[in-house]
C-alpha cells in the first residue's frame, strides 16, 4: 500500500548526474559536458527567466487572467537542458507544461498564454519552431513523435524527435505502443520522461513497480536515469540519446528524476495528498540553487551578473503580464474557422445563421 | 431534507451503495486519497479502504477493461472517467466488451458495470474537459445510458445503477456539481429508466438532460413572463428512452424542440425528433426543432459562452416553433 | 485610482475562505506578484498575489475573519489616473443574473466565475431574456429560413399528397393535424386557397372550404365559437359549414329561377313494398326505408325526363346520361349533400346499400370529398323532421331537387269510400331556366304515380 513518507527524497542508484545540489560539478564514466564560461552563464540565466515566466503565469490565473496554468516549477532544469540539446532540424512533442523547452524553441511565452487564458487551443505554428502544440490528453503526443521520427527516416535526414511525457503517462496504452512502434522500427526518437513523482494525487508506484528507465529494456532500447535538476547532466545526456538516434541507433528513454514543486494545475491542492517534508526536502535540491552555486563557486559569475539577470526576468514577467492582458478574445465568428480544410456547406450554413442570430440582439 | 450540492449528493448514493453491499468497488484516476477531482468519492477510501476505493494507474482502458475482470468475479465496479474528453481510450473496451460480453455469454455473464463520467462544459475549462459524448454510447445496444441534472435524482440513480445488472454510463453535469437543492435521504426516487416532467406547461415541450435541464427551467421561468406557457422534461434515462412521457406531451402541446451541448448534427435530439414525428405526427403544429452546439470541435473557454445554448437560444426556438 | 482586489476562489468551488495572516499593512507601499495575505481553505493555505502596484489604502477584511468569494478584500491606490486604465485587472461581476457576451478586446472573462481544476470555473447563466431588436430591425436581420442547423433546402417542401381518394394535382401545403381535419371533413386540401405561412393551408381555410369544425380541437390561439355578450344579444362568428352552406345557398337562390310544385300521394302501397322487400333475402342485411322506393321513384322519373338531370351554364344547357343522386343529410355538424355515383344503374339492393353507407357515413363525419362534389339531383327528407312539405333551393349546379314529407296517416278517397291511407307530400323545386312548368309537372306526376303503385316502377323502368 501507499506510505505517506517523503518520496524520492533520496538520490537514487543509477542516476547520472554532473552537477551536484550544492553546486559541485562530479563526473561520470558514461557521460560528460564541456561548456564555456559563457554557455554556463547563459543556463543559468535560461533556467531563471523560465522561472519566472512560470511564477507570472501563476500569479495572472490566482488574477483571474488565466483560467488554468500548469506549472513547471522545480523542473526547470531537465526542460532547460534536453531543450538545449537540440538541433533546429529537431521536432520536439511536449505535454502541456513545457514551457521550458518552448522557450529553447524560441516559442514567445505569451503564444502559450493563449491556452491557458482560452483564446485558442494552441498559438503558434509548431513548423515555424519544430515544436508541437500542447497535447492535453495524457500521453497521446508520444505516437505523434515516433509517426514523425518515422517521416526522418523516409527522408533520410538528419534529424531527430523528442517525446516528452510524465511518469503517469508511461501506464497509457498510447505511450506502451509508442515504444513498441520506436523499437521495432528502429525510429530516431528520444522518449524523455519527466519523472516528477505525482500524477495528480497519484504516486509513482501506482504507475510503475520498476524504475521507470528500466521499462525500456523490456522493449528492446536503452533507458537511463538522469538527475532532472541537474541542467548539466540533462543536457549531457539528451544530447548523446538525440545524436545516437540521428545517427540510426533507435530509441532512447530517458527518466528525468525531478519533482513538481507546485501543483498539478493552478486549481490542484498537493496538501491534500502530499506531506510537507517532502517539499522542504526537495527544495534542497533545487536546479537553480545549485547552478547558481555552481556559478558563483567557480566565480564564473559575479554579484553584478545575478541582479542583471534577475533585473532582466522582472522585465520580462512584466512584459509577459502586460501582453497577456492585452491577448484579445476571439470573435463569435472564430468558432466556426479552422474546422475544416475544405469549405464545409453545414458549417457555413451554422455559421451564417449564427451570426444572423446574434445580429438580432440589442448592443 | 437535507440541502446538498450534485456532488455531495452522489457522495452520498456512492456511500449507502458501498454500504449496502459489500462488492460494490470504486476505481478510477485520484479518487481515493484525493476523493477525485470534484470531490465526489471525497472520505470514501477513509472509510472503506484501498481495496474497495481504487486509485489506478493512469490508464482509461485499464480501468474499465479491469473492471470487466472485476465483474467477471463477482464485484460491483463503479468506475470514474476523470473527465468526459478523456473516455476515448476506454471506448474500445465499452464497446466491444462491456456493451457486448451479455449477448456473447447468452446471458450467462452480467457485467454490473457503472462508468461515471463528469462531462459538458461551462467552466471554463482547456480542451477535452466540456465534451458531450453521450451520443456516442447510446448509439452501442448492450450500454445503458443515463444523466442526471439535480442532486435528488443524483442521490438516487448512482444507487439504482449500481443496483442494476446492466452496464451503465452514467452522466453527471459537472457545470452543476455545485449546485444545491433539497435531497430526501431516505427517498428511493423515481425508477432509473423513466423521464420526469420538471416543470409542467401547455404551449411547447423542452425535452432536455444533464446540464441543459437547469438551462431550460430558467428558460420557462423567463417565458413564463410573456405568457408563454413551457413544459421542461428531464429525460433520465437516454437509453432506454422513456417515450411514454415524451409522446404525451408532445401530443398534448403539438411543439417540441429538443436541448442538448452536445453537437446538433447526428446528436442524441436527432432520434428524438424522428421518433417524436413517427409517434405524434398528427399532432405537430411545428417540426421538432433541434438547440444544440454547432459543428465544430469544443471551443477554447472564451468562445464558449457562444457555442453552449443558453436561455436566449432555447427561447429562439420556442420562437420559432410558434412560427408554423 | 482606487483598485479593489476581491477574494478569488483558489480551484476547488468553493464559496469561502478565512483571512489568514496579512503580510502587508495600510500605507505599505506592493508591487505587483507580491504576496499579501494568506488564506485558509478547507486544509489549505493559499498565498495571495497582489495584482497592482501602488500603496495600500485599505485592509477591507481582518484576520480569522471568513470571507465570501468575490468580496473585496484590499484596496490599493495606483498611480493610474482614474478611468484612464483600460484593463481591470479583476474583473468586475456583473449585475445579478445578466450575461454579458465576450466583449472584443476585453482582458477578463466579464463574468464571475469560481475556479475550478481546470478552468476559470462554472459560467453564472442568464435568467432573462437579452433583448432583441425591434421586430422592424429585425425583420430585415431574420433568418432567411426558419429551420434551424439542419440544411433546409431552398425549394419547397416534398409534395405530400392528399388521401388516396382524392386525385391531387398540385402540392397543398399544410401541417399534419390541419391535414387530418382535412382528411376526417372529406375536404380536397387541393382546392382549397391558403392563407398561412407560406402559403400553406389552416384549420381556418379548411372549415371555411364546407368542412366541420371537430369538437375540442386545440388550436394554436384558442378564440371561442361565442364570444357572450352580456345581455340582450348573442354574437355567433359566421365560418364552417354554416358559411359555407350559406354560401351555396345563396349562390343557388339568386341564380336559379326557383319553382315549386307540391303532390299529396298514397303511399300505402309504397309502404308495404317497403314491408315486402325487408322480407326477401336480397335486402337481409341492408336496411330498407320508404326512402329507397323514393330514390328509385326518382331515378326512374330522370329517365322518362332527362332535362330534371341537366345543367345550365351559360354557353349550354349540359344533360348529363349518369345520375349522381344526392341525399340531404343534416349531421350534428351541419347539412352536407353526399352523393350516391352512378345511382341510375344500381339494382335495387345496391342502391339500398349504397343509401344506407352514405346516410351512415355521413352522420359520422366520414363522407369522403368525392361523395360530396359532382351531384346531379337531390332529394332531401324533410319527413325526418315531422314536416309535410317545404320549398327546397336547388343544389347549385343541379336543375331538380325532391323534398319528401313525412308519412302519415290521412283520410283519403278510396274506391269512392273514405279510408285510412299512408299519405305524403312531394315537393319538386325545379330550375325554370331548364325545366317549365309543363315539365315539371310531369316529372313530379310520374314519382307520385309510381309511388301510389310501386309497380309502375318496374313498368316504365
Amino acid at each position: 500500500m501507499t506510505s505517506d513518507a517523503p518520496r524520492g527524497v533520496d538520490a537514487p542508484p543509477e542516476l547520472v548526474q554532473l552537477l551536484t545540489p550544492e553546486g559541485e560539478r562530479v563526473e561520470h564514466p558514461d557521460y560528460d559536458i564541456e561548456l564555456t564560461d559563457e554557455e554556463v552563464r547563459s543556463l543559468y540565466r535560461d533556467l531563471v527567466l523560465v522561472r519566472r515566466i512560470d511564477l507570472e503565469a501563476v500569479a495572472l490565473q490566482r488574477q483571474g487572467e488565466l483560467g488554468i496554468w500548469a506549472s513547471l516549477l522545480g523542473q526547470e532544469a531537465a526542460q532547460i537542458g534536453s531543450g538545449r540539446a537540440l538541433t533546429d532540424a529537431d521536432m520536439a512533442f511536449p505535454t502541456y507544461r513545457e514551457h521550458g523547452v518552448a522557450w529553447c524553441r524560441d516559442v514567445d511565452p505569451v503564444r502559450l498564454l493563449g491556452l491557458f487564458r482560452g483564446v485558442n487551443h494552441g498559438g503558434w505554428d509548431p513548423a515555424e519552431h519544430n515544436f508541437h502544440l500542447y497535447t492535453i490528453v495524457i500521453g497521446s503526443q508520444t505516437l505523434h513523435a515516433v509517426g514523425y521520427a518515422m517521416g526522418i527516416q523516409r527522408d533520410g535526414a538528419e534529424a531527430a524527435t523528442i517525446a516528452y511525457f510524465g511518469d503517469g503517462a508511461t501506464s497509457q496504452g498510447d505511450v506502451n505502443e509508442s515504444f513498441i512502434w520506436a523499437s521495432v522500427f528502429n525510429a530516431p526518437v528520444v522518449f524523455f520522461c519527466q519523472n516528477n513523482q505525482w500524477a495528480i494525487s497519484e504516486p509513482l508506484e501506482k504507475q510503475s513497480k520498476i524504475p521507470l528507465y528500466k521499462r525500456a529494456s523490456g522493449f528492446g532500447f536503452p533507458g537511463v536515469r538522469v538527475d532532472g535538476n541537474d541542467v548539466f547532466a540533462c543536457l549531457a545526456v539528451t544530447r548523446k540519446a538525440l545524436q545516437n538516434a540521428r545517427e540510426g541507433q533507435g530509441p532512447t528513454l530517458i527518466e528525468a528524476f525531478t519533482y513538481r514543486m507546485g501543483a498539478h494545475t493552478t486549481s490542484d491542492d498537493p496538501t491534500r495528498y502530499r506531506v510537507a517534508d517532502e517539499l522542504e526536502a526537495w527544495k534542497l535540491k533545487d536546479p537553480i540553487e545549485r547552478l547558481k552555486a555552481y556559478l558563483f563557486k567557480n566565480q564564473l559569475a559575479d554579484q553584478e551578473f545575478f541582479d542583471k539577470v534577475d533585473a532582466e526576468a522582472d522585465a520580462l514577467g512584466k512584459d509577459v503580464r502586460r501582453r497577456c492582458l492585452e491577448l484579445p478574445d476571439p470573435e463569435p465568428e472564430a468558432l466556426f474557422q479552422h474546422v475544416y480544410a475544405a469549405q464545409h456547406s453545414l458549417l457555413d450554413e451554422e455559421r451564417d445563421q449564427y451570426l444572423t442570430y446574434l445580429a438580432g440582439f440589442e448592443r | 431534507m437535507t440541502t446538498l450540492t450534485l456532488a455531495k449528493a452522489l457522495n452520498e448514493g456512492l456511500r449507502r451503495s458501498m454500504e449496502d453491499d459489500s462488492k460494490v468497488l470504486v476505481m478510477g484516476e485520484d479518487v481515493g486519497k484525493l476523493g477525485g477531482v470534484f470531490r465526489v468519492t471525497d472520505g470514501l477510501q477513509k472509510d472503506f479502504g484501498e481495496d474497495r476505493v481504487i486509485d489506478t494507474p493512469l490508464a482509461e482502458s485499464g480501468i474499465i477493461g479491469t473492471a470487466i475482470g472485476l465483474a467477471l468475479r463477482g464485484y460491483r465496479p463503479v468506475c470514474e472517467i476523470q473527465f468526459d474528453g478523456f473516455v476515448f481510450p476506454a471506448v474500445n473496451q465499452i464497446i466491444t466488451q462491456l456493451a457486448k460480453m451479455p449477448l456473447r455469454s447468452l446471458g450467462a455473464l452480467k457485467l454490473p458495470v457503472v462508468v461515471r463520467i463528469p462531462c459538458g462544459g461551462g467552466i471554463g475549462a482547456v480542451e477535452h474537459h466540456s465534451e458531450s459524448p453521450e451520443a456516442y454510447f447510446t448509439h452501442t445496444a448492450g450500454l445503458r445510458v443515463v444523466a442526471c441534472s439535480n442532486p435528488a435524482d443524483g442521490y438516487s440513480m448512482i444507487q439504482e445503477a449500481i443496483r442494476a445488472d446492466d452496464p451503465i454510463i452514467f452522466f453527471e453535469p459537472k457545470r452543476r456539481y455545485w449546485d444545491k437543492s433539497e435531497v430526501d435521504l431516505t427517498a428511493t426516487g423515481l425508477p432509473l429508466d423513466q423521464a420526469r416532467v420538471a416543470r409542467p406547461g401547455a404551449d411547447i415541450t423542452l425535452l432536455a438532460y444533464g446540464p441543459m435541464v437547469k438551462t431550460c427551467l430558467e428558460a420557462a421561468a423567463a417565458a413564463a413572463e410573456d405568457s408563454r406557457d413551457i413544459e421542461v422534461i428531464d429525460l433520465r434515462s437516454l437509453n432506454p428512452l422513456d417515450m411514454g412521457v415524451v409522446a404525451e406531451s408532445v401530443k398534448r402541446t403539438g411543439r417540441c424542440v429538443v436541448v442538448h451541448e452536445a453537437p446538433v448534427f447526428t446528436g442524441f435530439g436527432a432520434e428524438l425528433a424522428a421518433r417524436i414525428t413517427e409517434q405524434c405526427f398528427y399532432h405537430l403544429e411545428s417540426p421538432v426543432l433541434r438547440v444544440g452546439g454547432f459543428s465544430t470541435p469544443y471551443p477554447p473557454s472564451r468562445l464558449e459562452e457562444y457555442y453552449l445554448p443558453d436561455l436566449d437560444r432555447v427561447l429562439d426556438a420556442v420562437d420559432r416553433a410558434f412560427t408554423y | 485610482m482606487l483598485r479593489e482586489f476581491k477574494l478569488p476562489d483558489v480551484g476547488e468551488g468553493l464559496t469561502e475562505a478565512e483571512i489568514v495572516k496579512w503580510h502587508v499593512a495600510e500605507g505599505e507601499s506592493v508591487r505587483i506578484n507580491q504576496t499579501i495575505v494568506e488564506i485558509e481553505t478547507a486544509k489549505a493555505v493559499v498565498e495571495l498575489p497582489c495584482p497592482f502596484e501602488g500603496i495600500v489604502a485599505a485592509l477591507m477584511v481582518t484576520e480569522g475573519q471568513t470571507v465570501d468569494v468575490g468580496a473585496p478584500i484590499i484596496a490599493v491606490r495606483t498611480e493610474e489616473e482614474a478611468g484612464g486604465s483600460p484593463e481591470d485587472l479583476v474583473p468586475n461581476p456583473p449585475a445579478e443574473g445578466a450575461v454579458e457576451p465576450g466583449i472584443h478586446g476585453s482582458p477578463a472573462p466579464k463574468q464571475e466565475r469560481k475556479p475550478v481544476l481546470v478552468g476559470y470555473g462554472v459560467m453564472a447563466s442568464s435568467t432573462k431574456r437579452r433583448p432583441r431588436k425591434s421586430a422592424t430591425e429585425a425583420a430585415t436581420v431574420a433568418p432567411a429560413v426558419v429551420p434551424a442547423v439542419v440544411p433546409a433546402p431552398a425549394a419547397p417542401a416534398p409534395v405530400v399528397t392528399a388521401p388516396a381518394q382524392t386525385a391531387v394535382r398540385v402540392s397543398v401545403l399544410a401541417k399534419p393535424p390541419v391535414r387530418k381535419l382535412a382528411k376526417d371533413l372529406g375536404v380536397d386540401l387541393a382546392t382549397v386557397e391558403g392563407t398561412g405561412p407560406q402559403g400553406s393551408i389552416t384549420r381556418d381555410d379548411v372549415q371555411s372550404a364546407v368542412g366541420s369544425p371537430a369538437p375540442g380541437q386545440a388550436t394554436g390561439q384558442a378564440v371561442p365559437l361565442r364570444q357572450a355578450a352580456p345581455g340582450r344579444e348573442e354574437r355567433i362568428p359566421v365560418r364552417g359549414v354554416r358559411k359555407a352552406t350559406a354560401q351555396a345557398m345563396v349562390a343557388s337562390a339568386f341564380t336559379a329561377p326557383h319553382v315549386t310544385e307540391f303532390l299529396q300521394v298514397d303511399v300505402t302501397e309504397t309502404m308495404a313494398a317497403v314491408r315486402r322487400l325487408r322480407q326477401m333475402p336480397d335486402f337481409a342485411e341492408v336496411k330498407v326505408s320508404p326512402l329507397l322506393l323514393v330514390a328509385r321513384a326518382l331515378l326512374t322519373a330522370v329517365r322518362r325526363h332527362p332535362m330534371a338531370n341537366s345543367t345550365w351554364t351559360d354557353e349550354a344547357i349540359i344533360v348529363r346520361h349518369y345520375v349522381n343522386l344526392g341525399i340531404a343529410a343534416a349531421t350534428d355538424r351541419g347539412l352536407i349533400v353526399p352523393n350516391i355515383k352512378d345511382a341510375h344503374a344500381l339494382s335495387l339492393p345496391e342502391l339500398a346499400v349504397a343509401l344506407n353507407d352514405l346516410t351512415e357515413r355521413a352522420r359520422s363525419g366520414k363522407a369522403t370529398p368525392a361523395e360530396l362534389t359532382g351531384g346531379t339531383i337531390t332529394i332531401t327528407n324533410v319527413g325526418v323532421f315531422g314536416i309535410d312539405a317545404g320549398t327546397p333551393i336547388l343544389n347549385p349546379g343541379e336543375a331538380a331537387i325532391l323534398a319528401l314529407g313525412q308519412i302519415r296517416d290521412m283520410p283519403w278517397v278510396v274506391d269512392g269510400q273514405l279510408a285510412v291511407r299512408k299519405v305524403t307530400t312531394l315537393a319538386l323545386s325545379f330550375d325554370h331556366r331548364l325545366i317549365d312548368g309543363e315539365i315539371g309537372s310531369y316529372i313530379l306526376r310520374d314519382i307520385g304515380a309510381m309511388l301510389e303503385d310501386p309497380l309502375k316502377m318496374l313498368a316504365w323502368g
